[in-house]
């Protein structure tokens, strides 16, 4: 609402009367800008600072053991030896591709699973509202006591060993293998609700008129979900998709509560390897580096991710 | 449409499994909370439902010390559990007064139409790859291990639910309603304040719980920018495990417990909005 209000009458009245709506308009502008000012201040106090230092970090082999202010980290200049090190760090491909694994095994199985509960929970059944209320539960929770949970849960003496007749030395989150899939399991717990929750607003939005004609039409249930409800529900679908994707890249607390990257590094993912870099290794010029780096990547393929949805929609 | 009976059982077959799989892990961590610590590995069988229930988990993570147990806290729960309400609450109240103010006037005065995408990008990146510079700003103007060094990040990283939660609310608020008070001689102050404001509270309230729920959740940003004092309740769980050498599960599972009770009562609360939020008011149920 850029306009000032102008009712008909008003515009045919005197010069006076125009003054007196310019000034109403200056006066919002004015007022617009005192309620913009606070999140400007804080997005200029955390993205541009905190970029130009990291572009400078970056540059550097400063670390915070250097015993130089950071302001000072030129002293100990580096070119760009550290772009040209994450290039071939082995460790950090290594914790990439497992972040990678994560995503495209987790985020699919909560995609079919969320589809599924959702067409479940679309048509009205008793006891509809508390096992929904049920459901939606495991995203509530905080990340880092699900974490605890599956920590519990996996437990060499814990109840999943003891429920599935399996013995006491049959580890999970110690073992190679089955580390991975633990985590894997407890991020689709807590995750699949979001899916759930997204795709069955989603659901809930086809029109129920079109749905009732294609049944009196004769066609089946599977047919009249594939024909009428996913083309209809096709913004929903990717929504969740790339919102989940997008949080699954950034996994965290859940890994480092249940295994801390272990065993070895075999659940390291990008940020736990970030984590250990920055806290394990002190190489905060080398996670800067990366830090770029992840920021220049994901902004391009966000930015063409955009550009592609826009001529797809336009 | 009619169902059959056979289809409806079919459906109730596949939503309790559904149910039982979700309430496993939340059940096990519960009952756990009110086990004495014989019962808490398979040692001596395990149960669902404790035999001797007991409350000895949570007197010892909130004295320090409980009957029975030689084992000491040097730090109980009440510290965290302070620090966490402080810095979730100052930093829900930064997030949501800026994100509102910010939402009116993108709205309303169509300023700054390229302020909601370059907020939302705010929540693209991995925290971890930008939290270098964060960490030395930190550092360099004294807020680590601060309430409000904590509290002003949280703003910022959950300024973009609120702004986007808000923006939605305010765009269902019809503009001829503020153009008649305006027309009555209110300033755009007065017509923010006294009328549209009064519109949209059921809104702000929501976008308050959604953002109080994000900041209690968090706990990477308490993990690298507190240390000792304003330590949160998530990190002092994680640090409860180590000191413990990772067998006081009774005690972790009580802490998880009071952790996760606030947001799933407020979540559970707000639940009609959820969609809106989490999807940064791209849907709407």
């Amino acid at each position: 609402m850029t306009d000032i209000p102008t009712p008909a009458s008003q515009t045919t009245q005197s010069e006076k009367r125009k003054g007196y709506w310019a000034t109403v308009a200056r006066d919002g502008q004015k007022m617009g800008f005192w309620f913009i000012l606070p999140t400007m201040l804080l997005l200029l106090f955390i993205v541009v600072f905190p970029l130009l230092m990291q572009l400078y970090l970056s540059v550097t082999w400063w670390t915070p053991l250097e015993g130089i202010p950071w302001y000072r980290a030129w002293e100990v200049f580096s070119w760009g030896e550290n772009y040209w090190f994450l290039l071939t760090d082995p460790r950090l491909w290594g914790a990439l591709w497992r972040t990678v694994v994560i995503m495209g095994i987790a985020v699919p199985i909560q995609f079919f699973l969320g589809m599924a509960l959702a067409y479940l929970f679309v048509d009205k059944f008793p006891g509809r509202k508390i096992f929904y209320s049920i459901m939606l539960t495991p995203m509530m929770v905080v990340p880092a006591v699900v974490g605890l949970m599956f920590f519990l849960l996996f437990q060499g003496t814990g109840p999943v060993n003891d429920h599935l007749g399996l013995p006491a030395d049959f580890s999970w989150l110690t073992d190679v293998n089955r580390a991975m899939i633990s985590v894997i399991i407890a991020d689709i717990w807590q995750w699949t609700p979001l899916m759930f929750l997204i795709l069955l607003a989603g659901m809930l939005g086809v029109p129920s008129d079109q749905l009732l004609a294609a049944r009196l039409l004769g066609g089946s249930n599977w047919q009249n979900f594939l024909k009428i409800v996913l083309p209809r529900m096709k913004t929903v679908i990717i929504i969740a998709l790339v919102l989940r994707a997008v949080e699954c890249f950034k996994i965290f607390d859940l890994i480092f509560i249940m295994t801390k990257g272990g065993p070895g590094v075999q659940t390291e993912t990008i940020s736990l390897f970030l984590y250990k870099q920055t806290f394990g290794e002190l190489e905060w010029a080398y996670v800067a580096a990366i830090g770029l780096t992840i920021l220049f990547v994901l902004s391009v393929i966000a930015a063409k991710g955009l550009s592609y949805m826009a001529k797809k929609n336009g | 449409m009619k169902v059959s009976p056979g289809a409806l059982a079919l459906k109730y077959v596949f939503v309790l499994l559904a149910a039982a799989v979700v309430l496993y892990p939340l059940l096990w961590m519960v009952t756990m909370a009110f086990k004495p610590y014989p019962e808490w590995t398979t040692v001596s069988g395990l149960t669902w439902f404790p035999k001797n229930p007991t409350l000895q988990n949570f007197e010892f993570i909130f004295y320090g010390e409980a009957e029975g147990l030689v084992v000491s806290l040097d730090r109980t729960i009440v510290g965290p559990l302070i620090s966490s309400l402080v810095t979730s609450i100052c930093g829900t109240l930064l997030a949501v007064v800026s994100g509102t103010l910010a939402s009116y006037a993108v709205v309303r005065f169509g300023l700054a139409q390229s302020l909601p995408l370059s907020v939302l990008q705010l929540r693209l990146f991995p925290p971890l790859a930008v939290m270098i510079p964060v960490m030395v700003m930190w550092a360099f103007i004294g807020a680590v291990d601060t309430w409000w060094g904590l509290s002003l990040i949280y703003g910022i990283v959950t300024l973009p639910f609120a702004f986007w939660l808000m923006k939605t609310f305010f765009e269902e608020v019809p503009v001829e309603i503020e153009d008649a008070a305006r027309v009555s001689g209110c300033s755009y102050w007065r017509v923010f304040y006294r009328i549209t404001l009064p519109i949209v509270k059921p809104g702000l309230a929501t976008c308050a719980l959604f953002v109080f729920i994000l900041n209690w959740s968090d706990y990477l940003l308490a993990l690298l920018l507190t240390q000792k004092d304003w330590v949160t309740l998530p990190v002092y769980m994680a640090t409860l495990t180590s000191a413990m050498g990772g067998q006081m599960y009774g005690m972790k599972a009580a802490l998880g417990v009071i952790a996760a009770i606030p947001p799933v009562v407020f979540g559970l609360m707000i639940q009609k909005h959820l969609v809106r939020g989490l999807t940064f008011g791209a849907l709407k149920q």
